[in-house]
Order: C-alpha cells, then structure tokens, then sequence
C-alpha cells in the first residue's frame, strides 16, 4: 500500500481533496470492503473498475453516507473531506449529501417538472433568494448537464417524460444544481446510448473544471477517456491507484493486468 | 350416493390425467417430437373430463329435486289434486317429503304414506342414475381423450382454450351478477316513481315517509324530497373523511419513514385490528363514548349540541376509516422505487423532505384511489350511522345537529310489515338507487383522477 500512495504523490499539482484510511464496511455478515486507502484529487476525475460485486458503489456511497439509508451495513474506518472526518457526530449527513452530489447508475429523475426536478436541491438548501436567481441556477445547470438547448421549450414539462440519456443528464444537472464539491457517479452511461454516453463523458470532463469527480464505471474504455486517476478493486480490497495511463499502459498488479486484459470480470 | 358421482369424477379425471400423460411421454420416448409437453396433454384429458361431467352432476342435482316431485304428484290416485290451489298442492307436497322424511304427524291418509314411498323409491332410484352416468360419461371421455394423444396433438392450445373458457365463464358470472343487482334496483325504483314524482323525489326539501297503513288512519300524506337525508349523508361523511385522511396519512408516513422497526412491527397489525372490528361495536363507541363527551364539551362552551349528532358518527366512521387510508397509503409510499428515494436523499433532503416532496406526490394516485374509496364506504356505512345519528331527517350543514342518512332511511324504510307495493317500502328502493349512483360517479371520479396522475408521473 505505501508504495501506492508514493505514487499518487508524484502525480498531479492538485490538493487531496478525500481521503480514505482503513475503510472497512460490513453488509451484516458480507466484509464488502476491507481496508481500503485512497486519496483523490480536488478537481479531477477519478474512475473505479473492476468486476461485478467487487465494492465500488459501496465505497462510493460511503464518500455521501448514502450507506447509511441501508440499516445492515456498518462503515468503519476514517474518510475525510477537507481534512474533516464524514462520519464524525458533529458531521450531518444532510449537509454533507449537499456538499457531495451524485448521480446513479439508472436515471431517476422525480415525478416532477423539468424545472422542478432541478430546483428541488437549491431549494431545500435555500441556494436561490428570488425567482429570478432561481430561474438562473436552473439554467446554469441545465446548461452544465448539457441538455438546456433540448428542454428550454418544455422546462415544465414532466422529466419522466425525457429519454433515458434526457434524464440521466437531468439528473447530473440536478446534482449539479446545488453546487457541490465532489460529483459521485455510480455507472452514468450504463443505461444510455454511445451517442447520449459521449455527451456525458464529454460533459464529465468540463465538470472537472469545477467539481472534484468520482466515476464507476465498468467501460475500460470510458475509464481510459474521462480519468486521470484509476483504481482497481478486487473482492472488497483496492488492489492498485494510479495514475490512468500509468494504470493501463502497465499495471504493477497481475490481477490488475488480468482484469484490463479480459481476464477477471 | 352424490358423493360417490364425485369420488368417481375425481378418480377417473386423475386417472385420464395420468394415462394421457403416459401416452404422450411414450410418444417422446419412441423418438418423436411431441407440439406439446406431455404434461399438457395429461392436463387436457384432465379438464376435459372434468369441466362437462361437474356441468353434468351439477345440473343433474339441480333438476333432480323437482322432477321426481313432479312424477309423484302425478302419480297420485287421480282427483286428489282436483279443485286444490296452489298452496295447498304445495302442502301436500311437503307433508309427503316429510313423512318420506321419517317424521310422521298424525295419522295421514294411505294415499300420502304410499306417494312417500314412492318419492324414496325414484330419488335412490336417481342417485343411482346419477353414480352410473357420471361412470359412463368419464368413460367415454376418457376413451376420447386417449384417443387425441399423438405427436401433432396441439393439447397445449387445448388447455389454454378450456381455461380461458372457464376464466371467461367466471367474469361473466360477477358482471351479471351487478347487472341483475342494478335491475332489480331500477325495477323497485321504477315502481316508485309511478307514485312519487321524480322531481319532488329529487328536489323535495321534506323527508316524512310515513304513509297511512289502512285507510282509516289519519296521518300525513308523506313527502319524499331526499335532499335532506343526502344532505345528511354529506355531512357525516365530510366529517369522517376530515378526520380520517389526515390522521391516515400521517400515520402511515411515520410508520412508512419514521418509525423504529421494533413500533412497525407492532403498530401496523395493531391498526389492521382496528379495520376488523365490527362496525356495531364502533357504534356502542359512538354513543357511549363520543357523543356524550361531545355534549359535555358542547355544554361547557355553551354551544347547543343535540344527542344525537352527525359529528359523534362522523368522528367515529373517521376512526374507522383511518386503517383503511393508512393501509392504502402506505402500500403506495412502499411502491415507489427505492431510486426515488436515495436520489433525493443524495440532494441532501432530509426524510422529512424526501417523503413529503418526492415519496408523496409520486405515491399520489394510489392515495387517493384510497381516499376516494373510503369515501364510498362513508357513504355506504349503515350501522355506525343508525346507532349513532339518529332518524330525523333535518335539513342542515351543522354537524352538531342530528341528521339521517341515505342508509339508515333505508333501513327503516323497510324495517315493519309494509307491503312491498306501498311508497314506503319503494322509496328505499329508489334510494338505493341513488346511493348506487352516488358511489358511482365517486368510483369513476377516483379512476379518472388515479389515471391522470398516472400519466403525468410515468
Ligand atoms: N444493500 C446490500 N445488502 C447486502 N449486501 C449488499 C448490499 N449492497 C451490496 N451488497 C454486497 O456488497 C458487495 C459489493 O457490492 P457493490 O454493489 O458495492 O458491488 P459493485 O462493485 O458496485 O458491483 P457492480 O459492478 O455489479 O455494480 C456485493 O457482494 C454485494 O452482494
Ligand atoms: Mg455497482
């Protein structure tokens, strides 16, 4: 593990903006994850793959707390953001789902209008002060998710009424909408088209402008595209972090090397 | 005797399955390729035997009674029956099947002791018809089926043909039985109006059903104006929906997102109780318990309440009305999709936010599907209302006054020995009608707003 992080040390100018330390999570008797230790870089995107099963949305719905919905699972461990502890008491959850956006694996817009389903963050959160400033965060993020130019007619429209890559980037756009630190993405373009998939992996790479992105993905490829940092997991465990190229040009690990090859999976 | 037809049935249509099934697995097993498996083809040897001879049986049970009635009262000695009506045939009839019955009153006359034996004699004689037919029948059918079973057979469009036959059979049987409930009822309410005009009916303001029995009593001509009774059924149910839906919902949505799992687990059969208990008994509730607490605090404020009040009734189906509503809502809450959920709780909304926001509007059209289906069962409510409300059909919007309802005036419209020719006895009828009615337009309403809320959400 400690030659893992000296590398990660040698890559990027950017500040760690999470980190990881011994993070263990139980799903009643199943040992999901065990010991894994990572730091991500503020602005940049990071991709986790491996096989089906092996603990990637589980570690990634650790970074949010959204493992907490789930009464059997049990994270141990110390994750920071910024140097504080998530899951320390003083921490709310709440606040920090709004400092940590993400996006699913199947588009799940709300059974409301366009407009609504993008306001609903900052509106929660109190982020818009008038209608006017409203209309304005909506925009903005409709036009970040790229897909303002395709609903600005119908933005009261129902989202549920939008294709399946529509409402994926509704989605992105609705995370993006309270203006969040980290962007989590749990396999975004599983359920799109190649077409809506470069939309979205093309909008993934201007949101690393702003936002610190997390992306799993099963698609070598898309990991290969949209990444500057890879991670590998095996069987609960994160068996190499590194740079993407570096990953995929040559893997240190065997079962690393298996994986990208074709071999595990 | 009939339980031996069904043995039989039940032996032999097992047997044509497993012969046929035999059959065909032996048809596989010389190397041909069967259209169907042969399960199928055991199963349609099953139902086919099945499906006619149970016909049979049954409607061989059915006549059997009056045909062999009709063949003893026609063997009786000739001019016994001359000149008799037909009650006292009927009479007859009866002393001799109780005398065939072993239970002999006085000392009857040698023709009726005769006639008896003879009605023993022919029903074993039927019995036994009915055991052979059945035998011969499943024979034949059997011997039919067997004779289907071959590589091209298609058994498996047969089973499905027969099934559907018999679903179709089924639905049939539930849509003419509304069918003839709502002709009757038009009929009676047809017989009412040619007494009472539809518009003094529909628009009357006075409710007083009472209509000289005999001639020579004096009493009021009677009005029938059934504003005022419907007025009252509102009301009450106005009451009840007020206090039910929100004390349902609640409930549910603290069940559904608040609740520890140790209060679930406890708290939801507890409210399933309060759906089975009998309506009666929350009638005892309201008179004992609400309606006096509800004068005591009437006369304390110095508000005038009278005994018997729509509020008492109303409160008390509310009560009863609240597992219903809580039920319903939380299936709808529990059927949305779990992504539903996570993706609101991952926008940081907090449970609260997230079930009133997202869970709630999107459970909608099963809430108020359930809303309006209480609704109806307000309406239709009788005993809490009869025990509880009181009989006085005052027109008025005061809860705390005693009204009636469409359902109590029914009952005692046809509680006593009137006649059923008489407008009173009619008139529950044509209100009947207009309760149908009433639920109607409600249910059709609750689909239509169930379905455009379904089109907006997905
Ligand atoms: N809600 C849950 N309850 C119990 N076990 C779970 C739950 N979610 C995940 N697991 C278990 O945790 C392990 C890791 O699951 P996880 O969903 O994180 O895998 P994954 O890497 O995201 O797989 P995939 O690529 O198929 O999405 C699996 O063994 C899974 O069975
Ligand atoms: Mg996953």
């Amino acid at each position: 593990m400690d030659d893992l992080r000296a590398v990660n040390r040698d890559v990027g100018t950017n500040a760690t903006k999470i980190s990881a330390r011994g993070v263990q999570v139980h799903y009643g008797d199943t040992h999901a994850i065990k010991d894994v230790e990572v730091d991500i870089k503020e602005r940049s995107v990071t991709s986790f793959i491996g096989p089906s099963g092996c603990g990637k949305s589980t570690f990634l719905r650790c970074i949010n707390r959204m493992n907490d919905t789930i009464d059997i699972c049990r994270v141990e461990g110390d994750i920071r953001i910024d140097g504080d502890d998530i899951y320390d008491r003083t921490i709310d959850p709440v606040q920090l789902r709004a400092r940590v956006g993400m996006v699913f694996q199947k588009p799940n817009p709300f059974p409301k209008s366009i407009y609504d389903n993008v306001a609903y963050g900052p509106k929660i959160h109190g982020l818009a002060r008038s209608r006017a400033d409203m209309d304005e965060i909506v925009e903005q993020s409709l036009r970040r998710g790229a897909i303002w130019d395709e609903v600005k007619d119908r933005l009261h429209a129902p989202g549920t009424g939008l294709s399946g890559g529509q409402q994926q980037r509704l989605c992105i756009a609705r995370a993006v909408a309270t203006d969040p630190e980290v962007l989590l993405m749990d396999e975004p373009c599983s359920a799109l088209d190649p077409i809506a998939t470069s939309q979205v992996e093309e909008l993934i790479d201007t949101l690393r402008e702003k936002y610190t992105v997390v992306i799993v993905t099963h698609s070598m490829q898309q990991a290969a595209r949209v990444s500057q940092k890879t991670a590998f997991f095996h069987l609960g465990s994160l068996v190499e972090y590194g740079d993407t190229d570096e990953i995929f040009a040559n893997p240190k690990d065997s079962r690393t090397e298996s994986y990208i090859s074709g071999r595990i999976g | 005797m009939t339980t031996l037809a069904f043995a039989i049935l039940l032996v032999a249509s097992l047997a044509a399955y497993a012969l046929n099934r035999r059959a065909a697995t032996g048809i596989r097993n010389g190397g041909a390729r069967l259209h169907s498996v042969s399960n199928y083809h055991g199963l349609f040897a099953l139902l086919l035997m099945l499906v006619p001879v149970l016909v049979v049986i049954l409607a061989w049970l059915v006549l059997q009674g009056s045909v062999v009635n009709a063949v003893v009262m026609g063997g009786l000695p000739d001019g016994t029956l001359t000149g008799l009506e037909k009650g006292q045939v009927d009479l007859i009839l009866a002393e001799i099947q109780s005398i065939a019955g072993g239970r002999v009153f006085g000392q009857p006359e040698p023709w009726k002791l005769a006639a008896a034996e003879r009605l023993t004699e022919l029903r074993q004689l039927a019995a036994l018809g009915l055991v052979l037919v059945t035998a011969l029948l499943c024979l034949a059918i059997m011997i039919i089926a067997r004779k289907k079973v071959s590589a091209e057979f298609r058994a498996r469009q047969g089973v499905e043909r027969i099934v559907s036959g018999l679903m179709i059979f089924c639905s049939v049987v539930a849509i003419f039985t509304t069918v003839g409930i709502v002709a009757s009822l038009a009929f009676e309410t047809y017989k009412f109006l040619r007494l009472v005009p539809l518009t003094e009916f529909l628009f009357g303001l006075n409710w007083e059903p009472q209509i000289p029995i005999r001639a020579d009593q004096i009493a009021a001509a009677g009005a029938f104006g059934w504003i005022p009774v419907f007025v009252g059924t509102i009301v009450i149910t106005i009451v009840a929906i007020v206090i039910a839906v929100p004390i349902g919902l609640l409930s549910a949505i603290y069940l559904f997102e608040f609740a520890p799992k140790r209060i679930r687990a406890v708290a939801k059969p507890l409210l399933e109780i309060l759906a089975g208990v009998p309506t009666v008994v929350y009638g005892f509730f309201a008179i004992l318990v609400v309606a006096p607490a509800i004068r005591s605090i009437g006369a304390s404020l110095g508000i005038p309440v009278a005994p018997n009040t729509a509020l008492a009734a109303g409160g008390v189906m509310g009560i009863m009305l609240v597992p219903f509503i809580s039920s319903f809502a939380d299936d709808a809450l529990s059927a949305v999709p779990r992504a539903m959920r996570d993706g609101a709780l991952a926008l940081g909304a907090t449970r609260a936010e997230t079930v009133l926001n997202v869970l709630f509007p999107a459970a909608i059209p099963g809430i108020v599907g359930g809303v309006l289906l209480a609704v109806s069962r307000a309406i239709g409510e009788t005993m809490i209302v009869v025990m509880a409300a009181g009989l006085m059909a005052n027109l008025t919007l005061n809860p705390l006054e005693s009204v009636t309802t469409v359902t109590v005036q029914i009952v005692t419209l046809l509680i006593g020995d009137t006649s059923f020719d008489n407008p009173k006895t009619l008139a529950a009828f044509a209100l009947g009608m207009m309760l149908f009615l009433v639920t109607l337009v409600i249910n059709i309403f609750a689909l239509r707003i169930v379905r455009k809320c379904r089109e907006a959400y997905d």
